[in-house]
């Protein structure tokens, strides 16, 4: 018993400290104010944890701060909106996107191929740049010509604002199918395919010492994939499309969690392998590159995406409206899936307070157990303290690396889309994210996949009871006075209470010393 | 006898140090073969080179016949080679049992040989669900050992095995490494002398990264002004 108490202190110290605050924060407010602030404080806290978590993992195993990770919530959520509204879209860009990866599932194959060539010291040294600028006048001279059938940011009339606007109101606008014109399919398709594979071969060489590989059947698998999704896409462009139409909201949203999530698995995995991996011998270099790659996301989202915000259609099975809403038990809300309930007398919107959390812990048990549970989990563990021992054991940790990396940028994305239906898009939501997530990681403990958790948690709740106590006020006792905390101290409360912690508490709540 | 491990003129550079100046080492197939050298002599880097973790510049690392430099360590590793580095480098997150069972190669190799392990280090058996956090460092050192012996090495690699342990935990330990030097080849760095001399067939010395003498360790135990000049010990 003495043990478990000396060994779990900080810990049981901080639920109660949050148990007090609770019941501190409760006195002062009705039960049903009490308890929407509560869940909205989860919610906030789930989609932070989503950001939070892999951001931890990353930095835990791979020691580089990916300070991209907020764009790459935003892309996620733009990513999913595309599959919603604009389906037609999303199909024309699948089989392009797939191109563009596939010479980079190569991965293996390149120092094969580099070991192979006999060059003089000079040649050696152009090569990659020559390589890397073929495959860029490629890339430059397909894409635009590619047809996508796409939203005009210039026109407001055809702009994303006014397809969100539609879709959000249950009609879609007429689109225009793009069709092949300026360039020939086949030419498009071969010429993309070899620009990503010049592109890839040329930024491998800059790896250094050129080594043997064993090729198997497996160093093909994802090319492979990859080249299945294009064509596929390619072929089956009309009746991929007209079937995403025909989808209801609720499958079109699965749908869209899932591609926005796997394309974040797959942008997280080529950062890696072709941005990251260079430079692990340069941490100083990487934060740059990771600062470099938010901004030119953000850049890259104004660009194709525009500057305003606009709004993501919530599926149909959280937005049922009518007599019988809001529902008064779940097994009303079943029935009518009405877009509230009434719990304990206060009107919960189910998507963004019950569901959202919901979808936070089962990401929060998932990921719990493949830390603990799978070799990978335990190869990751390991990693996190000596990635070289995990090597010398035989284990090619690099590959460990991209798979985290991807995951971790994956669990963004994916909290991305989550978020849309409630939030919204705009630019700016990734940073605002990203931010909350670092003090989450220092309130909790910056590689503690639980203290993500509870840091996010502690974080959301935070700065929903203060958003609430602005409206209803804080009774000062012993005087007359209600203080309402303005907006201002939404964000300045969290980063109070990060300071505060980090003095008692170097290593945050649940991190361990180095 | 045939040479399981043949390291021909090494360079190693860590940074811009030119760490390996030319390291040649010949290991007899079933042998233990020690490296000797003072502190910071480029044993320690002798052994991450032949792994891979500090590639060479320069030289050729030949193992069962085949050149492994250039090679990744992964790859390196799972040809049979099993390393203990200096300091253990147990995995402290990991329980005892999790620590033996991420070397597995193959599915069951953990299974397959815990008898084997357990009956070398009884200890561990009743250590088996603690963190590695949790031993001592006599302990820590047998679950660093013990982990090399999970897959099937033919070479394993061991850095200081004696490095800070009480006298007794160094009798077991040698008893432990002689009894698996039965099965694999072992190449061993220790700055113990009488540790080394007692465990050795065969040794190299390392001197400001280049190998200037090897032999027959009872050759080198009988003279003692090459164990003064090259080892600083009587």
């Amino acid at each position: 018993m003495n043990t478990f108490l000396r060994k779990n202190i900080v810990m049981l110290v901080a639920v109660l400290v949050l148990s007090a605050f609770l019941i501190a924060a409760a006195q002062g407010m009705d039960k049903q104010d009490f308890v929407i602030t509560l869940l909205r404080g989860l919610a906030v806290g789930s989609i932070t944890f989503l950001v939070a978590s892999g951001f931890s993992l990353i930095f835990g195993l791979l020691d580089v701060l990916n300070l991209a990770h907020g764009t790459l919530f935003m892309i996620g959520a733009y990513m999913g909106w595309t599959v919603v509204v604009r389906p037609d879209t999303f199909v024309d860009l699948l089989t392009p996107l797939a191109l563009i990866v596939s010479g980079f599932a190569l991965g293996d194959v390149y120092p094969l191929l580099a070991s192979r060539i006999r060059l003089g010291l000079s040649m050696k040294r152009m090569l990659p740049w020559g390589l890397i600028l073929v495959s860029i006048l490629l890339f430059g001279f397909i894409l635009p010509r590619y047809p996508i059938a796409i939203w005009d940011v210039g026109n407001y009339g055809q702009s994303p604002v006014i397809f969100a606007f539609m879709a959000d109101s249950g009609t879609r606008l007429p689109v225009m199918p793009a069709a092949f014109t300026e360039i020939s399919m086949p030419v498009a398709l071969i010429g993309l395919l070899l620009a990503s594979i010049l592109g890839a071969f040329g930024i491998s060489l800059f790896d250094g010492t050129p080594r043997t590989v064993h090729l198997s059947w497996r160093n093909f698998v994802s090319i492979a994939i990859a080249l299945i999704v294009a064509v596929a896409g390619a072929a089956f462009n009309d009746s991929l499309t007209t079937f995403l139409y025909g989808l209801s909201s609720n499958w079109l949203f699965f749908t869209a969690v899932l591609v926005a999530t796997l394309s974040g698995v797959a942008l997280g995995g080529l950062m890696e392998a072709t941005l990251i991996r260079p430079l692990y011998s340069r941490p100083i270099y990487q934060l740059m590159l990771t600062i470099g790659m938010s901004a030119i996301g953000i850049e890259m989202v104004r660009a194709i995406w525009g500057r305003p915000e606009f709004v993501m259609p919530k599926p149909a099975f959280f937005d049922g409206a009518g007599e019988a809403c809001p529902a008064t038990n779940f097994a009303d809300w079943w029935a009518n899936h009405c877009s509230t309930i009434l719990l304990l007398d206060g009107r919960v919107r189910v998507y963004n307070e019950i569901f959202i959390p919901l979808v936070g812990l089962v990401v929060l048990i998932s990921i719990w157990v493949l830390l603990q549970r799978t070799r990978l989990g335990m190869i990751i563990r390991a990693g996190v303290q000596d990635s070289q021992m995990v090597e010398a054991l035989g284990i090619n940790v690099r590959r460990v690396f991209t798979m985290v990396f991807a995951l971790g940028v994956g669990l963004a994305a994916l909290g991305g889309v989550l978020a849309t239906p409630s939030m919204g898009l705009s630019n700016v939501m990734g940073e605002s994210l990203l931010l909350n997530a670092l003090i989450a990681l220092a309130i909790g403990g910056l590689t503690s996949y639980p203290g993500a958790a509870l840091g996010s948690v502690i974080v959301g709740m935070i700065q929903q009871f203060i958003i609430k106590y602005g409206q209803i006020g804080i009774a000062i006792p012993f005087t007359d006075i209600v203080f309402k905390p303005t907006p201002p101290l939404v964000p300045a409360s969290t980063v109070m209470l990060m300071v505060i912690i980090l003095l008692i508490l170097p290593n945050g709540l649940l991190g361990k010393k180095e | 006898m045939e040479n399981i491990l043949d390291v021909q003129n090494i360079h190693t550079f860590i940074g811009q140090y030119h760490i390996l100046q030319g390291v040649n080492v010949r290991v007899p197939k079933g042998s233990i073969t020690a490296l000797l050298g003072r502190n910071g002599a480029g044993k320690t880097t002798t052994l991450k080179t032949i792994l891979g973790l500090t590639p060479p510049r320069e030289g050729k690392v030949i193992y069962n016949g085949q050149e492994v430099n250039g090679l990744r360590s992964f790859d390196i590793a799972s040809m049979g080679i099993g390393f203990v580095p200096e300091h253990r480098a147990i995995f402290r997150d990991l329980s005892v049992e999790e620590n033996l069972k991420i070397a597995e190669r193959k599915k069951g190799d953990y299974l397959r040989k815990r008898d084997f392990i357990f009956n070398l280090f009884p200890d561990l058996k009743r250590l088996i669900t603690l963190s590695g956090t949790s031993l001592s460092g006599g302990q820590q050192q047998m679950l660093a050992i013990a982990r090399a012996l999970v897959p099937d090495n033919q070479l394993l690699l061991i850095d200081e095995p004696s490095e800070g342990l009480a006298p007794v935990i160094i009798e077991h330990m040698m008893s432990a490494i002689r009894e698996l030097s039965k099965d694999s080849t072992v190449v061993l760095v220790e700055q113990n002398f009488l540790v080394a001399s007692q465990l050795a067939e065969y040794y190299v010395i390392i001197e400001e990264g280049r190998s200037v003498q090897d032999g027959k360790m009872k050759d080198l135990a009988a003279d003692k002004a090459a164990i003064h000049r090259f080892l600083g010990a009587a």
